[in-house]
This record gives structure tokens, C-alpha cells and sequence, in this order.
């Protein structure tokens, strides 16, 4: 990680962590804000940060894993992209790409955390093996959603982006379904309270999962988009993207 | 929680010249078989191996004295990848090339050094791994084959069995116990065991599709020299699941059914419905986002690092990625798989073969336990 996205991190974790589900934009805006959150990609020369796309993810991701309620993904984004354009379209399904990774690794730690406090059988519910299996798949779900929303940013930054957005997006909304599942299941009833937290993020996931392009969507464009290109344009298209 | 802290890559300015020699050594190879393209890694062709030994493409990353060409390990990347997803026939070399050659760089004296790496790096030395027996599969610490010490060396005295490529390779690394009475992990050695030694004896094995791939291995009375031991007598479990993320991160582990996607692709034009248009989508979404993982594996290996647990991660995803797309596109396509198209061909094939991809290099459920040891549950 850069020094510009471990200080971006070291001063968003904290406020997102206090402010957390139930951040409020009318009370919070001002503390975002005076981090200088919104302004994170405009040029420094606007008076902005001078972020890139690597930078907004850490921001967009530590969101996410905080199942923050502000809109701060949409007012980043609005700096750079107008409101109905397709690029700005394109931004937002790669910003809830980025909040989903976070919120899912939020979820396997809260998973986690309590497979190894639960007891039943005289045994935490984490020396099961069945458990075992499903949070381990958990873990695989989130980690591909972790590499695809940063292969996303690393592809924005360098220009065109566009089918990385929409396999990462893609890719990130099939691991909310394994991920909820999973996390759901682990907790047992408890997680299916209001009380208990886990809901904030596993009820944002299948928000965002639909938002900007559900998986029919992302599909159906990339789809259509390698079956123009033809077999034989696939892998050197793929890697072409990266040399 | 992170089990996989996810990289921007830095691919080397090399990529493009690199593929670009590898097309190169491809087109004069000739016309690749549509079905044999599937699951290449498992094709031996002694002859294609001494071709890429010709073009410096194989030991790329070794020292230049042992017969390398000291290039960066993602310089390597972009050649097996390349080589896969063209699926060439690169059964012969794979083991000596991924893991065997760096382990006897490794581990090995001087003279078994000079001895095989430069010929690995020709193309002309194969390896085979040692390491299932009849009564240790998933349960691999129970090995039972024995090396004892005799005079000034050893001798061996057992079976290996499922091994890959044991009647094509002319040395396999042996992971064998050489305290008597030891149990599990301790009291294991690895060796280096040259396979015309008198007392070995290669047994095919045919898989379910009729091919020749795997094999039993009995060694009786096989005497080897001192220097057969590969590294520290007695740390043969530590080296030998280390060189496991060598094994298990590769590209092999996600590209296995590639040419089954292209078919599709191939297949589907531009009247394609919607049903095959999604299933095209998704399975190019995964191809990338298992590539990138993929190669972010090589990148902190690369650095020296620790990348057991995202090696597993990255199996994990990529074994069933490669098996879904035979049951995907059989799902979805109307197809007789009896039939003489390329796509009905090859589904056929892989069909067949892909149960063996949650199996081979640690089984589905051995991957997964290691993965929830990762997460701190066990």
C-alpha cells in the first residue's frame, strides 16, 4: 500500500468505525467533510486531495467494512462524473464493488469472531468441520472480491476501464451471495436480530448487489461484448489489458 | 479481516515481447488437437519441451550459471500462462520446471545441481513428485516409504502411487520416512531419486477417459548415494509442503477448461441467446479476476513471502472455476456429446476429467481446512 492510501486509511477507519450504520448525513456530513473525504479525487489545483481511483477504493472500501450510511461513494464520485452520464454509472457500480469487498470482510470477521465464541457440543462451532468448509469458502468469496475491485482501480488509473468495472462489479455481486449465505447460516438466529449487527452489512450487500447493474446485467454487456470480439481475440484482449 | 491482501500487480515491460516469443515457438510447433488443448499441463511432448528449452523459455527465473536466464518470477508468469491458455502440450517439463528445478537449487550440493538443473532448463529432464501411497492420500504425514541408511548412502524400500508423469520423468522427489518409528510429520526426508535406479519399477495406471497419465511406483532395495538427500534429513514435511504454494497458485489451477470458454465464445455469434451471452459473461469475469489472483500469488512469492494461505485460496476458486465451465456449458448449450463438433468434443472430455481438478495438488475439502486453519478456526 502507498504511504498517500495507508494515511488516507489511518484517517477514514476511525471516523467510519465511530460513525459506523448509523452515521447520519445530516449530523455527520460536517465530519466527513472535514476530513476532505468528498474532494479525494479532485486535482489538488481544485482545492481537492489529487487522489486516484487506488485511493478512492480505500475510501470506498473502508465504507463498506463499516456498513457506513452516508452517501460519501456518490459525493466522491459526483466530482468527476455528472449525474446519468454512463461514466458515472460505470464509477458507481466500481465504488459498490469497493464498499461490497469491504462489507464482506466485515462480515467474515464478525463470522469468524463468533464461530470461535459460540459453543455447542461442548466445542467452539469453529472446530466443526462443516463449519470449517462454509466460512472457508466465505473467505475465498471475499478475497475474489477484494482482488477484483482492486484490479478495477489499478485498471482506472490507468485509463479505460470499462470491462474491468463490470467484471469486478459482476464478480463482487456473486460473492455477496455465497457471503450471506454463509455469514447467515454461521451466526444462526442471533444474526437474524435486530439487535445483533450483522444485518447492517448483509442487508447493504443485496442493496448494493442490485445497485448500478445487477449480475443478468454485468453479464449480459460482457457477454455480448467477448462474443463480438470473437474466441480468438479473448486471451490476448484479456492480457492485453495488463501488458 | 484480509486472507488475501489483494496487490496491484506490476507486470513486467517484457509481457508483450515474451508472448509474443512464445506464439512464436507455438506456430512452429504446429496445429494443436482441439480436445488435447484441454487440460494441457497433464500432455506430455518431449519434443515441444526441448523446443521451449531452445527458446530460453523454461528455467527462466534460474541463475544463468545452471543453465537460467535469471528472468523475474512474473516474467515466468506471463510464459506458462501464455503456453496454457494456447493449450500447449507442456506435460513433459511442468513438474522439473515449477517446482522440482527451483527446490534442487535450492536444497541440492553442487554436483546434483550441475547434474539436472541445466538440463531441466533444455528441456530434456523431467520430474515426477513422490508423494500419495496406497494408505496415505489426504492423510499425506502417514507415509510409510522408507529410506535407510546403509553403508554411505541409502535405501529405499516401498510404493508411491497416483504419480504424474512417473513413466516419462527421469527423477522423482521422494518424500519418504527415514527414522524408523517416527510418527506424522517428524522423521520425513525428501530425495532425489534418479528413475533408472535399479529396483524401481513404473506401473501405469489408466483413467477413467483411457489415458495413461498417472502411475504406481515401487521401490525394492533401491540403494542411493549420500547425496540423494534433498536438504535436512528430517525436515522433509516443512520442505515439502513449502514448495505446496509453488504448486498450488499457478495459472494450471484456473486454465484447465480455458479452451472449453473459447468454444463457446466460438460457437455462440452473434445470435447468441441470452442464456449463452451470461454464462460467456460470467465465465470472463471469473477468468479475469482468477488471473489477477493468480498472479498476485507469483508477485509475493516473488518477494520472498509467505503466500501459503492465498496459494490455497487461489486453488480453491480456481479448481472450481475449471470444473463449473464442462458443467456449465453442458447445462446450457443443446449439444450430443457423441457428436464431431470441437465444443461437444471437448465438454465430452472435460466432463470426464474435471472431477480429478478438486483432487490432484490437495483435495477440495484438505484445501478448505486449510483455508479455516488460515482464519484461526482450528
Amino acid at each position: 500500500m502507498s504511504d498517500t492510501r495507508r494515511m488516507l486509511a489511518e484517517m477514514a477507519d476511525p471516523l467510519f468505525a465511530e460513525l459506523g450504520f448509523e452515521a447520519d448525513d445530516a449530523r455527520d456530513w460536517a465530519r466527513v467533510e472535514d476530513l476532505g473525504l468528498p474532494l479525494l479525487l479532485l486535482s489538488e489545483e481544485d482545492g481537492g486531495f489529487g487522489g486516484n481511483w487506488q485511493d478512492a477504493l480505500t475510501v470506498f472500501r473502508l465504507a463498506g467494512y463499516h456498513a457506513l450510511g452516508p452517501s460519501l461513494p456518490e459525493a466522491i464520485v459526483a466530482k468527476v462524473a455528472s449525474q446519468g452520464s454512463d461514466a458515472h454509472f460505470q464509477l458507481m457500480a466500481f465504488a459498490r464493488t469497493a464498499q461490497i469487498a469491504g462489507a464482506l470482510d466485515a462480515a467474515l470477521r464478525l463470522s469468524v469472531d463468533y464461530a470461535n465464541e459460540r459453543q455447542q457440543f461442548g466445542r467452539p462451532l469453529g472446530k466443526f468441520q462443516a463449519v470449517q468448509q462454509s466460512l472457508a469458502t466465505f473467505a475465498c468469496e471475499a478475497a475474489a472480491a477484494n482482488c477484483a475491485a482492486v484490479g478495477a482501480a489499478q485498471a482506472l488509473d490507468r485509463g479505460d476501464a470499462a470491462f474491468e468495472i463490470a467484471a469486478a462489479k459482476l464478480r463482487a455481486n456473486q460473492a455477496v451471495g455465497v457471503g450471506t449465505r454463509v455469514a447467515h447460516q454461521v451466526h444462526g438466529a442471533i444474526g437474524f436480530t435486530q439487535e445483533y449487527s450483522l444485518h447492517h452489512l448483509t442487508r447493504r450487500l443485496w442493496q448494493w448487489r442490485s445497485d448500478f447493474g445487477h449480475d443478468a446485467y454485468w453479464s449480459g454487456v460482457l457477454g455480448k461484448s467477448v462474443i463480438e470480439r470473437g474466441a480468438d481475440n479473448f486471451w490476448p484482449d484479456l492480457v492485453a489489458r495488463t501488458d | 479481516m484480509q486472507t488475501f491482501e489483494p496487490e496491484a500487480i506490476d507486470w513486467p515491460d517484457t509481457a508483450g515481447a515474451l508472448r509474443d516469443r512464445v506464439r512464436g515457438v507455438l506456430a512452429d510447433h504446429g496445429p494443436l488437437d482441439p480436445v488435447l488443448r484441454a487440460n494441457s499441463w497433464t500432455k506430455p511432448d518431449p519434443e515441444f519441451s526441448r523446443r521451449l528449452g531452445e527458446a530460453d523459455l523454461l528455467g527462466m527465473t534460474w541463475p544463468r550459471e545452471y543453465g537460467g536466464h535469471e528472468a523475474s518470477q512474473l516474467e515466468r508468469y506471463v510464459v506458462i500462462e501464455e503456453l496454457l491458455a494456447a493449450g500447449a502440450p507442456v506435460g513433459a517439463h511442468w513438474i522439473a520446471d515449477r517446482q522440482s528445478g527451483p527446490l534442487i537449487l535450492r536444497y541440492g550440493d553442487e554436483a546434483m545441481k550441475r547434474r539436472w538443473v541445466p538440463a531441466i532448463a533444455r528441456g530434456e529432464a523431467f520430474a515426477c513428485i513422490g508423494l500419495s501411497e496406497p494408505s496415505s492420500g489426504s492423510d499425506l504425514a502417514s507415509v510409510r516409504t522408507s529410506a535407510r541408511r546403509e553403508g554411505e548412502g541409502w535405501v529405499l524400500n516401498g510404493q508411491k502411487v497416483w504419480t504424474t508423469g512417473a513413466h516419462v520423468a527421469h527423477f522423482m522427489i521422494a518424500l519418504v520416512r527415514t527414522e524408523p518409528g517416527s510418527e506424522r510429520q517428524r522423521g520425513l526426508s525428501q530425495f532425489l531419486v534418479p528413475m533408472d535406479t535399479p529396483g524401481i519399477s513404473v506401473k501405469p495406471i489408466i483413467d477413467l477417459t483411457g489415458a495413461h497419465e498417472f502411475n504406481e511406483v515401487f521401490f525394492e532395495n533401491v540403494g542411493l548415494s549420500p547425496d540423494a538427500l534433498l536438504g535436512t534429513e528430517g525436515d522433509g514435511w516443512a520442505q515439502a509442503t513449502a514448495e505446496l504454494s509453488l504448486e498450488r497458485s499457478g495459472p494450471e489451477r484456473y486454465l484447465s477448461s480455458m479452451v472449453l470458454l473459447l468454444e463457446l465464445i466460438r460457437v455462440a455469434g452473434d445470435d447468441a441467446g441470452p442464456s449463452v451471452r451470461e454464462l460467456a459473461g460470467r465465465l470472463a469475469a471469473e477468468a479475469w479476476t482468477l488471473r489477477l489472483m493468480s498472479a498476485s500469488v507469483a508477485a509475493k512469492l516473488a518477494r520472498g513471502e509467505d503466500a501459503s494461505l492465498e496459494a490455497t485460496i487461489v486453488k480453491d476458486l480456481g479448481n472450481s472455476y475449471e470444473q463449473a465451465i464442462p458443467e456449465l456449458v453442458h447445462r446450457t448449450v443443446a449439444m450430443d456429446l457423441d457428436g464431431p463438433d470441437v465444443l461437444s468434443m471437448v465438454t465430452a472430455y472435460l466432463l470426464q476429467v474435471s472431477p480429478s481438478f478438486s483432487l490432484r495438488g490437495g483435495t477440495r475439502e484438505i484445501i478448505r481446512g486449510i483455508i479455516a486453519r488460515g482464519l484461526g478456526l482450528r
